[in-house]
């Protein structure tokens, strides 16, 4: 049994580390960074101009949609439209880009509502003793509001990415060989289907695991500023 | 001197600050009283434009508003850099340090160097008592330390006028005392302030001035001695209402 499941190693491992890891982070960088922008968009009321006041209000409507368009359907659905729906009108993309398309635009839709509630959580009174001491919006927001919405935002956000990493099975359907598709070949030569989807899951498990560390150890660096913390 | 004239508010219909004009005279203390969700806040945050009336106008040196007309950014910015606030529950940034928390604005906002910033407000948390606290987080401090420290926060900016919302409030009497203490300092060495609070003892001692809004309205607008020793109906009502005699 060991013997099976060491030479099946080496093949998972390298699944793992050239599309699984790699699919995870990049698609939650850009995930992360679209989600900032439609949560940016969603929270700030522009005040003065009217121009910019007209331009903001089709920002959040097309925001709003985006959100709701990738909450409310499937992450196959989404992948499956992105990589073998849209080539039928022309649009071609290979399959690791629309992976990372698919993944990116639907942990943004998550991220973006989790960030703008992180946001909304900061007290208006902290807005209101920024602006008495003539800090700007993007001044308040990048000094003040950020650093505390961060702290808020962290344990879902770290729950996103976790889900996220778990997700990228389902580049397994869109002919990606990442490390579930790859255990299913293996399964296919040595006719071992319990033991090497128990490896597959333990091996999802580590890498869950470590990124669970990272958010414990994020998680008190965030919290540092409150009760107890050491200055 | 602020002078303001004819400045009206409401809010979701109802009129909460009604047609008033003043003025705070500079160099002096001006005490806010009035019964509670009769104005006084309202009053004191048109004054740094946290709140903005409808109409009515304010003369603040050189610099006029019309409240009713669109105010530009430079207007606001100019008003907002001749006063400073104190909150009720004195509002500090909990992700910074205390000494961060002083001289954030005048290293960001008014583009100060780091080094002159830090010791202005280590100088400022000196005269409260607090130095040796510099480099903790507000979070670690009672209300009244966060409190004093917030007054630095106003301070270090070198406001012309300090408006203060019911700053001790939300303190216990032991911790209050300390806060007026520091309150009374300034209020003898002239730095101009325009204070909102419940405490009558307190505005008897410090107030040059005192306002009585009740409703909306200024029902009295005139000197301390007046208002305890030759007070109105009103005012009396007010005054043995809030007393135990």
């Amino acid at each position: 049994m060991w013997q099976t499941v060491i030479s099946s190693l080496p093949e998972l491992i390298t699944a793992m580390l050239k599309f699984t890891i790699p699919i995870a982070i990049l698609s939650f960088i850009f995930g992360l960074i679209l989600a900032i922008v439609t949560a940016l968009i969603k929270f700030i009321t522009p005040s003065e101009n009217k121009a910019v006041k007209g331009i903001w209000y089709v920002l959040k409507a097309i925001a709003s949609f985006y959100v709701w368009l990738f909450r409310s359907t499937p992450l196959l659905v989404q992948l499956f439209i992105i990589f073998f729906g849209l080539p039928s009108i022309g649009i071609q993309i290979d399959a690791f880009p629309a992976a990372i398309i698919g993944f990116s635009l639907n942990t943004g839709a998550y991220a973006s509502e989790t960030i703008r509630s992180a946001l909304m959580s900061v007290p208006q009174d902290q807005w209101n003793a920024a602006y008495t001491l003539n800090f700007s919006t993007r001044q308040t927001l990048q000094y003040i509001v950020f650093p505390q919405a961060i702290r808020i935002a962290l344990p879902p956000l770290s729950n996103s990415f976790i889900g996220l990493v778990k997700d990228t099975s389902l580049a397994s359907s869109i002919t990606i060989l990442e490390m579930f598709q790859v255990s299913q070949q293996i399964v296919a030569k040595n006719y071992q289907p319990l033991l090497m989807y128990v490896v597959v899951a333990a091996l999802y498990a580590i890498i869950c695991t470590l990124l669970s560390w990272l958010q414990r150890y994020l998680e008190k660096r965030t919290n540092r500023y409150l009760e107890g913390g050491n200055a | 001197m602020i002078s303001i004239k004819n400045i009206s508010k409401t809010f979701d219909d109802k009129l909460v600050l009604n047609n008033i004009s003043t003025e705070f005279p500079s160099g002096k203390t001006t005490v806010i009283l009035g019964p509670s969700g009769s104005g006084k806040s309202t009053l004191l945050r048109s004054l740094n434009l946290l709140v903005r009336p409808e109409k009515g106008e304010i003369d603040f040196s050189n610099l006029h508003i019309d409240y009713s007309k669109s105010i530009s950014s430079n207007d606001s910015f100019e008003l907002r850099s001749k006063t400073s606030m104190v909150f009720q529950n004195w509002n500090l940034f909990p992700n910074l340090t205390v000494l961060n928390n002083i001289t954030e604005a005048p290293i960001k906002v008014l583009k100060q160097d780091r080094k002159s910033a830090e010791d202005h407000a280590k100088q400022l948390l000196k005269d409260v008592g607090l130095e040796e606290y510099a480099d903790r987080y507000p979070s670690q401090l009672s209300g009244g330390q966060q409190q004093r420290i917030s007054i630095c926060r106003s301070l270090a900016v070198n406001p012309e006028y300090i408006l203060l919302d019911e700053p001790t409030s939300a303190l216990d009497p032991e911790l209050e005392t300390q806060v007026l203490r520091i309150l009374k300092n300034l209020s003898d060495e002239g730095q101009s302030m325009i204070l909102v609070t419940h405490n009558m003892e307190f505005a008897r001692m410090v107030a040059d001035k005192i306002l009585f809004v009740e409703d909306g309205k200024i029902e009295f607008d005139g000197s301390t001695e007046d208002f305890f020793n030759k007070p109105n109906q009103r005012i009396e009502n007010f005054l043995s209402g809030i007393t135990l005699k």
